[in-house]
């Protein structure tokens, strides 16, 4: 059976910022339908990664296609087959949902996006807010109401940052059940990062370790798991994480 | 979300004039659900009507001739400078705006190209621009029966070059802005006080200090006041000195924008982005 397509392709990205290097030499592939985690210590260069896939921080090195279009010379086509989402991602002031949602079809260049923000909506139980301000939403429908405008394009890889961080179990709960309905309808590919490890194995079926800007560890949870001498990816992120901590504090105190 | 057919996406031309509109219209949603934003467009132009309106008056002190000329100075060159003003004001409070919210990284991972951002602000921007315009020229008409109309046709090409020199402004704020965050906003407001008394707006460059002069007659808006005070003398329309503005204006539209888009890239390279997520 021929592999499906690939959707995105890094190829050693490299970012250094003014007292360390963030990314060292990342190479990622995804396909079609994929379903990824990137995970790693806080310093690891997850967020990095995916700002230089996202195509708002340039690499100093590597290149970025999406969907076989460079990230560097066709960004708008590249990135009209990218969704974005994450926690911490304010909606637009004095707008109101339903407003929001058609400023960002429209970006994308839906011509009439009314019903993919009502299906959005639906999907993620949240119709009763089309009419309600962006501040009058809790952190949980902002990051729903995010969710919902990052696939009304319907991209060909959806990347969330930290999408269920700091919310219920119910709501993260309906966040995980509506990435893998668009997973699964669309075919959509989905790169997420977490710091939940059990919600890492419930949605994703490859996860990439992350330490110090450099990829460590590649390949499905239970086979990563087992590599580092474990039962669980929570282990081996403990374990990851001890190890990053003391490389990262040797790097800090070297006198040069 | 399988239920509901693929969307129709937009490419090429239409898919840009689609994202100009959606930009203009956020920003319209912006303005009109912020009541003090609308000052800039209702009780701004207003003062600034009475006082130079009022001022002119107190200048002509009875004599018709001189209060006349004074009046067509003073107001001609105030509802022009709110060309200028107006157009810096829209486009730089467009990004500072997103700066504000946070909204900068949201925006950037869209497929909207540059040129297509700032088309949209300036749309919304003419829009806010021209109900200005209008409320200064009824303003000037009911206050003080000076009627911007009469000086026909002439005083398009004036506003015209003003508009491009307020856009450049605004493309080196945008550029100050993305390069040293909303610490340089201040330059949004404060440049247009700088421009003002070196621009010549309400007399001529050899009223300003002889140190001064050369630098007053590099800038574009110098000399298209001065065609503005040709015309509200009367005189035909002096293309000599709207080519000179023109051509100065052209030169430094594209100076500007070299040095935004050099900004936009620095703004990449260094993940300034982080500042506004």
């Amino acid at each position: 059976m021929r592999a499906p397509e690939i959707v995105l392709e890094a190829r050693g990205l490299v970012k250094d910022y003014r007292r360390a290097r963030a990314v060292d030499g990342v190479d990622l592939v995804v396909r079609a339908g994929e379903r990824v985690a990137l995970l790693g210590p806080n310093g690891a260069g997850k967020t990095t990664t995916l700002l230089m896939i996202l195509g708002v921080v340039s690499p100093d090195a590597g290149t970025v296609s999406i969907c076989g279009h460079p990230l560097a010379t066709k960004r708008s086509l590249a990135a009209a087959n990218v969704g974005f989402a994450a926690g911490y991602l304010p909606l637009a002031e004095r707008m109101r949902v339903r407003e929001y949602l058609r400023f960002y079809g429209q970006l994308y260049g839906v011509a009439d996006p009314e019903p993919q923000i009502a299906a959005g909506l639906e999907r993620f139980r949240i119709a009763h807010l089309a009419d309600a301000m962006g501040t009058e939403l809790s952190s949980g429908q902002r990051t729903l109401v995010g969710i919902v405008r990052a696939t009304l394009h319907r991209p060909r890889v959806l990347v969330l940052d930290e999408p269920t961080a700091s919310l219920d179990p119910d709501v993260a709960h309906r966040v995980r059940t509506g990435l893998e309905e668009i997973s699964d309808a669309d075919g959509t590919a989905l790169l997420v990062t977490s710091h939940d490890m059990g919600e890492v194995t419930r949605l994703s079926e490859r996860v990439v370790f992350l330490s110090l800007g450099r990829i460590i560890a590649d390949g499905p949870p239970d086979e990563v798991a087992r590599t580092y001498g474990h039962d669980d990816l929570e282990s081996v992120f403990m374990h990851i994480a001890e190890r990053h901590e003391s490389v990262a504090a040797q790097q800090t105190d070297h006198p040069l | 979300m399988s239920a509901v057919p693929a969307p129709t996406v937009l490419t090429g031309a239409r898919a840009s004039w689609l994202r100009i509109r959606a930009v203009a219209r956020r920003h319209a949603y912006v303005l009109v659900r912020s009541p003090h934003r609308l000052f800039d467009v209702t009780l701004w132009p207003l003062v600034d009507v009475l006082l130079f309106g009022s001022l002119a008056v107190f200048v002509g002190d009875g004599d018709r001739t001189v209060g006349q000329q004074a009046s067509g100075y003073l107001l001609a060159g105030i509802v022009l400078w709110h060309v200028i003003y107006q157009s810096q004001i829209a486009l730089s409070t467009g990004l500072l705006e997103e700066t504000w919210t946070r909204n900068l990284l949201n925006l950037m991972i869209t497929p909207i190209r540059e040129w297509e951002y700032v088309a949209g602000v300036a749309l919304f921007g003419m829009a806010k621009l021209f109900f200005g315009l209008v409320v200064m020229t009824v303003g000037a008409l009911a206050f003080f029966s000076f009627d911007i109309t009469e000086l026909g046709l002439g005083v398009l090409p004036v506003a015209f070059a003003l508009l491009v020199v307020g856009w450049m402004i605004s493309f080196l704020v945008m550029g100050l802005v993305l390069r040293f965050g909303t610490g340089a906003e201040a330059m949004a407001w404060g440049v247009m006080f700088v421009v003002m008394p070196l621009s010549g707006v309400f007399y001529p460059v050899e009223s300003l200090p002889g140190l001064l002069q050369p630098i007053a007659h590099a800038l574009p808006t110098t000399h298209a006041f001065a065609a503005l005070r040709a015309l509200v003398d009367g005189d035909a329309v002096p293309w000599d000195e709207l080519g000179y503005a023109y051509g100065s204006a052209a030169v430094l539209l594209v100076l500007a924008m070299l040095f935004l888009l050099r900004m936009l890239s620095l703004f990449r390279t260094r993940g300034y982005v982080t500042r506004y997520s």
